[in-house]
């Protein structure tokens, strides 16, 4: 039987078009928000609102432990969350490439109604947009989200203070290092699964167990590596870590020590770093360590007065070095 | 190695004291993981560590990258190179540059996909960038066996690869001892090193942990306190005195010793290999009828001092300013086990 693939009709706006609507993107995301008027329109609290925006076009579209659908829910679930905004509204806008299967698209759509569930949002605006071929590469997503931000909560990332310590919630690098893996590029076989996942639930369990938070950062591209240099520099502080407590799957490690990759360089789509006072954090970690996409977390390290804008590691022989700043970009199209 | 070994070990290069010890870690690996795990920071000040020619794309002259480029760019071949060579300045420019130029350069991570690639590809004439020593020279080895077996006729290398051998030699006087490449070690297993030991050279074979590289520097330190000629092999795990007869037969059987050119310390006697006659229709010099080329390195680079411990990165005038990781001037900066490259990534002051 031929495969069905979306063609430039899907995308000009006639009954096609709304064949798409309807059979994938209404079917998957229906709610009462969801119209098909012009906007949405939506009841708001009073209070502050967190608003934000992100594009994928992560390549290959199906990667083990997740998809381009999935990541576009929760890259834009877990920035909202960051703030300490609890995700209410998405929009997403696709452009599609003339040949893609209709079927990847709907295996697409309905990873997102689930993640989009999982994560307590709703869908209430979206565009169809279909490219001529080889004009976009499969099929790129834009999610733009609002969320609410909870009474007490401040996060901020020149918020950082000495006597902070730094918590990640997970292991490190997975993402990065299953998209590596699953272009095949260097002939190595492992199985290794991204670590993308929706963080609301994490973020409300922290905040739950203390609003003294002074920094919450999702580790996307760059890494948890890339991210501590950020909050260095934005909080003008130097951050300490212990190598021996980061957590780095297996896997992962190997697939690193075989290429001469650093785990904390690569990215990360379900993994928060989050810096608050000291005296919490056992608290924040026992309560993280109940969660699903948050059993492994760890105290990593602590912020310091000394050596401003610096990430300094103990390592496993009692030795002390500088992480390297990021460099260039270690692999495109990572999300 | 247990806590207490670790610990002992430590003590032993932390607090030794008595007549400046000079050791030099040979291989670019060691270079990359003695500044990643700051085993500099844990030295008495009476230790130098230097670090020393092991890293292949350090060690390649420019004049290698001119002649690739005349490849590229007039004899019209494909390239196909490790990463790392591509950013290496040449007299007049890089691969990277040829490559903006419309120059074809594919990157392979094996000789074998090099020679794959010519095979799918017959109207292409594709040259391999054979640089390394006797870890990646089987590789290459076997890359053109395997390209004469099934009559691929459009692929040839061109050589620079290099034995450490006579290197050590030529080094004696600048260092104490040696920390001698674990995977080199491997494939040429340990005979040779005991003529080195009756030579008066001296040094240990290191393994690749932080673990083994500081247990094979307590091990280097006692030693020469001693005072007594040594080799010793830290790195039991994957070293035996035989090494690799396989790889070791595949060398032979392709390649003759040559002299060979290094950056910064030139021509060292018989420290190359070059294709045996048999293999001479896969020499890309004598295939394209190179000119013989001098190559040019940039004045104010020092990679060549740095190479033989006779100064530090530090000590350049352009590194860190012209010289970075983003803009390379000289090919120690290039490649993430260049002695620069290192010290630049994880030399600040903390």
């Amino acid at each position: 039987m031929e495969e069905k693939v979306i063609t430039l009709a899907h995308g000009a706006g006639g009954r096609q078009t709304s064949d798409v609507i309807n059979n994938i993107f209404k079917k998957n995301f229906a709610n009462e928000n969801l119209t098909a008027d012009d906007a949405a329109v939506l009841p708001m609290d009073a209070g502050k609102i967190a608003f934000t925006t992100d594009g994928f076009i992560v390549s290959p579209a199906l990667f083990p432990g997740g998809n381009i659908g999935k990541l576009s829910i929760c890259g834009t679930v877990n920035d909202l969350s960051c703030m300490g905004a609890k995700p209410l509204y998405l929009s997403c806008a696709f452009v599609i490439e003339e040949g893609f299967p209709i079927e990847t698209l709907e295996l697409i759509a309905e990873s997102m109604a689930k993640t989009a569930k999982e994560a307590g949002v709703r869908i209430v605006a979206g565009d169809t947009k279909v490219a001529g071929k080889g004009q976009v590469d499969g099929v790129f997503i834009t999610t733009t989200g609002i969320g609410k931000i909870q009474e007490g909560v401040n996060t901020a990332g020149d918020l950082a203070k000495p006597g902070d310590a730094v918590i990640v919630t997970g292991d490190v690098g997975r993402h990065g290092c299953t998209i590596l893996v699953a272009r095949d590029s260097y002939g190595i076989d492992a199985d290794v699964t991204s670590d993308c996942a929706p963080l609301w639930d994490a973020v409300k369990t922290m905040i739950d167990t203390t609003k003294d938070i002074h920094v919450i950062r999702d580790a996307t591209r760059g890494g948890v590596g890339t991210v501590l240099y950020e909050i260095a520099e934005q909080s003008s502080v130097g951050i300490r870590l212990e190598k021996e407590n980061i957590p780095v799957d297996d896997k992962v490690k190997g697939v690193c020590g075989m290429l001469g990759l650093e785990p904390l360089y690569l990215a990360c789509e379900g993994r928060l770093v989050v810096f608050a006072p000291k005296e919490h954090a056992p608290a924040i970690v026992e309560a993280l360590r109940k969660g699903k996409y948050t059993q492994n977390a760890a105290i990593i390290g602590e912020v310091t007065k000394e050596n401003v804008g610096k990430v300094i590691m103990k390592t496993e022989i009692g030795s002390e070095t500088i992480l390297p700043a990021p460099g260039g970009e270690l692999l495109p199209r990572i999300c | 190695m247990s806590s207490e070994t670790l610990d002992l070990a430590r003590d032993i290069i932390s607090n030794y004291s008595g007549r400046t010890l000079k050791i030099m870690e040979v291989c670019g690996t060691h270079t990359h993981q003695i500044f990643k795990y700051g085993i500099r920071k844990l030295l008495s000040s009476d230790i130098s560590l230097i670090s020393g020619p092991g890293c292949p794309v350090c060690v390649t002259p420019t004049g290698f990258i001119d002649e690739a480029v005349m490849l590229a760019l007039e004899k019209n071949a494909t390239i196909a190179t490790f990463g790392d060579l591509v950013r290496v300045p040449g007299s007049e420019q890089s691969l990277a540059l040829a490559r903006s130029k419309g120059a074809k350069i594919n990157i392979v991570y094996s000789p074998l996909d090099a020679v794959e690639y010519a095979k799918n590809n017959p109207d292409e004439e594709v040259v391999f960038l054979a640089v390394g020593f006797e870890t990646t020279t089987p590789s290459a080895a076997l890359a053109v066996k395997n390209a004469k077996e099934k009559g691929i006729s459009n692929f040839s290398i061109l050589g620079a690869n290099k034995t450490m051998m006579n290197a050590y030699r030529m080094l004696k006087d600048s260092a104490d001892a040696f920390l001698y490449p674990g995977h080199v070690c491997a494939i040429t297993g340990l005979k040779e090193y005991d003529e080195l030991k009756d030579e008066g050279i001296y040094g240990v074979v290191t393994g690749f942990t932080p673990k083994e590289i500081l247990g094979a520097l307590a091990m280097t330190v006692k030693k020469l306190e001693k005072g007594e000629a040594f080799e010793e092999n830290c790195y039991k795990r994957v070293v035996t005195y035989e090494g690799s007869p396989s790889a070791l037969k595949l060398i032979e059987e392709t390649f003759d010793s040559c002299d060979s050119e290094w950056r910064g310390l030139g021509i060292i006697k018989d420290s190359g290999l070059c294709l045996k006659k048999k293999y001479s229709d896969f020499d890309a010099r004598k295939k394209f009828n190179l000119p013989e080329i001098t190559g040019h390195p940039n004045p104010h680079c020092r990679c060549g001092e740095v190479l033989q411990g006779k100064c530090t990165p530090k000590d350049c005038k352009v590194f860190g300013k012209g010289c970075t990781p983003e803009h390379p001037i000289g090919a120690c900066m290039v490649s993430g086990e260049g002695a620069c490259s290192a010290f630049y990534k994880y030399g600040g002051d903390f």
